[in-house]
């Protein structure tokens, strides 16, 4: 008797344990999920629960590996992340286990085709990249020429200019040898060693998404009032102890009338009358005071002669700069200037003084005689 | 040239009225006159629209980078007839200075100071008398010189901005924007000044022809410059009683 009733509590005991370990089993498979990040999507988890593997790749017909992993923890820090996106909000043709077959020849192939998928949140900025120059570039055989993965990422799309050191760092990626000049320049500099909010970053100039041609004559008519949104602001120039008169002086010299004409009548023809770039330079301007700048006034007639090849010395003068006439500055000029003020004014009030009065008295003669 | 000149002692029937003229200008005056009519008006028309060039209305004559062009190329072809004539001119006189024959009636003097003087006196009905001028008055005197120096100003100052890196070479720098400011500004002076003074004096006052024609007649010389008149011919101006008053 004894020996059964041990037999039923050994059996007991084996069937409360397998239970225990049953129910702990199911615990810990639900609350598997829970346990790796918040992720708030089902689908998410689904993916990653292949996805997350780190050794996941494939090979594409043309040889290149293509890494299938993505990390959970990217996927939930980027914005769409925050913002409960799921996978197959941009992997639209992926539902399920198995996926369809890729016929991608290579990964470029595959970013570009998938990158299409941005237009349907993003319609405006992906309609304004089509009239872009990477565009034309792509349409012209560059495959390499970024879409919009290229810049933003993929997996890991974060707020864009955040910090803005990312945009001359995004786009210095290809553009290697311009981000290297940026850095040097003062605006660079300034962005990089001081975190300057005012400086321009790239694309503060060339734009974001529609990006253009910077080598087209409309682009060149236009660079003096690209410069003159920042150089023009009394204000903000004034922080930084420069002149804010730049352009409007520019505008009344022999350069800046041409370039405003060109600009006004002809911006698709090129002229060549020099605008801020040409002097300053273009990724490399560094302050005048700099010696190693192009309007440093050692390194000016260097500069002039670009233009003007048989100009000597004494032609630098013939520029006045971004200076109001002064008597320091250009003697020449401000006596011409007082000439003009006060000397012929007042001949000429003399001479109309003069014949007003014969007017008047011829008037006063005839009236005389009517009478 | 030919107009014949009647005396009083040539008879003549009552029926004709006999003018008797006075030479005032030689042909080749009247030549230089017209050149520089000709060539400092071209230099007007074409100069402004280049002055104004930011300018819509000048921008829609200047409407082409080529059209642009052909107003500078005759501004510099009227630029070069302006500067043969000023050189032709100052020639002239250079060598009739050599030979002593320079007329010095051009030439400012302290008679100017004091009949406009009177002028003014006269202008203001402080005096009935008006001044009794030579052969050139002192307005024409001014309308003269101001054009001398202005049209030396124009050319100098065209010269720098027409080869500036050839001018600096010599020059200092600096002279090429005052250049252009003095060529800029000086041609809207002489422009005000020529249409106020010179327009005022030759076509309102009187309509004075004898730049073209070369002469004046007596009843002019009378009137205008009767000095020169009492001059020429030992007579009174006043015996006749001028016709023309202001």
């Amino acid at each position: 008797m004894a020996n059964r009733s041990l037999h039923r509590f050994v059996g007991l005991a084996i069937g409360a344990i397998l239970a225990c370990i049953a129910i702990l089993a199911v615990a810990v498979f639900l609350a598997a999920p829970a346990k790796a990040g918040p992720l708030k999507q089902e689908t998410d988890a689904y993916c990653l629960s292949c996805h997350s593997k780190q050794d996941l790749s494939m090979t594409l017909p043309d040889g290149e590996t293509l890494s299938l992993y993505v990390s959970g923890d990217t996927l939930n820090h980027s914005v769409h992340g925050q913002a409960g996106i799921e996978c197959n909000a941009c992997h639209t043709n992926i539902t399920t286990y198995p996926h369809p077959q890729i016929s991608f020849k290579n990964r470029r192939e595959l970013s570009r085709s998938y990158y299409e998928a941005c237009q349907k949140c993003h319609p405006d900025n992906y309609t304004k990249t089509l009239d872009s120059m990477h565009q034309k570039a792509a349409a012209a055989g560059n495959l390499n020429a970024p879409i919009c993965t290229d810049c933003h990422g993929a997996h890991d799309v974060q707020p864009p200019a955040q910090p803005r050191t990312n945009v001359p760092q995004t786009c210095g990626k290809c553009h290697t040898q311009i981000e290297e000049q940026y850095k040097a320049s003062v605006h660079g500099k300034a962005l990089f060693n001081e975190n300057n909010p005012d400086v321009p970053v790239c694309t503060d100039c060339h734009g974001v998404h529609n990006i253009h041609d910077p080598r087209t004559a409309q682009f060149r008519v236009q660079t003096p009032d690209l410069c003159a949104s920042c150089h023009a602001n009394k204000e903000l120039m004034s922080k930084y102890g420069l002149s804010s008169d730049v352009y409007s002086l520019y505008q009344t010299s022999w350069h800046g009338v041409d370039i405003s004409v060109y600009k006004a009548n002809w911006p698709t023809i090129w002229h060549s009358s020099a605008v801020c770039t040409d002097c300053h330079g273009v990724h490399t301007i560094l302050k005048a005071d700099d010696p190693a700048s192009s309007v440093n006034p050692q390194n000016l007639l260097a500069t002039c002669q670009k233009c003007h090849p048989n100009a000597g010395p004494n032609w630098t003068a013939a520029w006045t700069g971004h200076n109001r006439i002064s008597l320091q500055r250009t003697p020449a000029l401000f006596y011409v200037d007082q000439f003009y003020i006060s000397f012929t004014p007042f001949i000429l009030l003399l001479c109309i003084i003069y014949v007003a009065l014969q007017i008047f008295h011829a008037v006063v003669v005839r009236i005389r005689r009517s009478l | 040239m030919n107009t014949p000149s009647l005396t009083a002692e040539q008879p003549a029937s009552k029926l004709v009225r006999v003018e008797k003229t006075f030479k005032r200008f030689t042909i080749g005056q009247r030549w230089e006159h017209t050149l520089l009519l000709i060539s400092f008006t071209t230099l007007f028309l074409t100069g402004v629209p280049q002055k104004y060039r930011n300018m819509s209305w000048s921008q829609s004559l200047l409407s082409t980078p080529e059209r642009l062009h052909t107003i500078q190329q005759i501004h510099h072809i009227a630029a070069l007839l302006l500067i043969a004539e000023a050189l032709f001119h100052l020639g002239r006189a250079l060598i009739l200075l050599f030979r002593r024959k320079l007329p010095g009636d051009m030439l400012p003097n302290w008679q100017d100071v004091r009949d406009a003087g009177q002028m003014l006196k006269y202008l203001l009905f402080l005096s009935k008398k008006k001044p009794s001028y030579g052969k050139y008055n002192f307005e024409q005197k001014v309308t003269y010189w101001f054009l001398f120096f202005g049209i030396g100003i124009m050319m100098v100052s065209g010269f720098i901005i027409w080869f500036p890196i050839l001018v600096t070479r010599v020059l200092p720098g600096g002279v090429v924007p005052a250049a252009l400011m003095a060529h800029s500004t000086e041609a809207t002076v002489a422009a005000v000044f020529v249409v106020i003074w010179h327009f005022f004096h030759v076509h309102l006052e009187r309509l004075n022809l004898s730049i073209f024609t070369g002469r004046l007649s007596e009843e002019e010389m009378r009137t205008y410059h009767s000095a020169e008149f009492e001059r020429l011919t030992g007579q009174k101006a006043e015996e006749k009683p001028s016709g023309g008053s202001q």
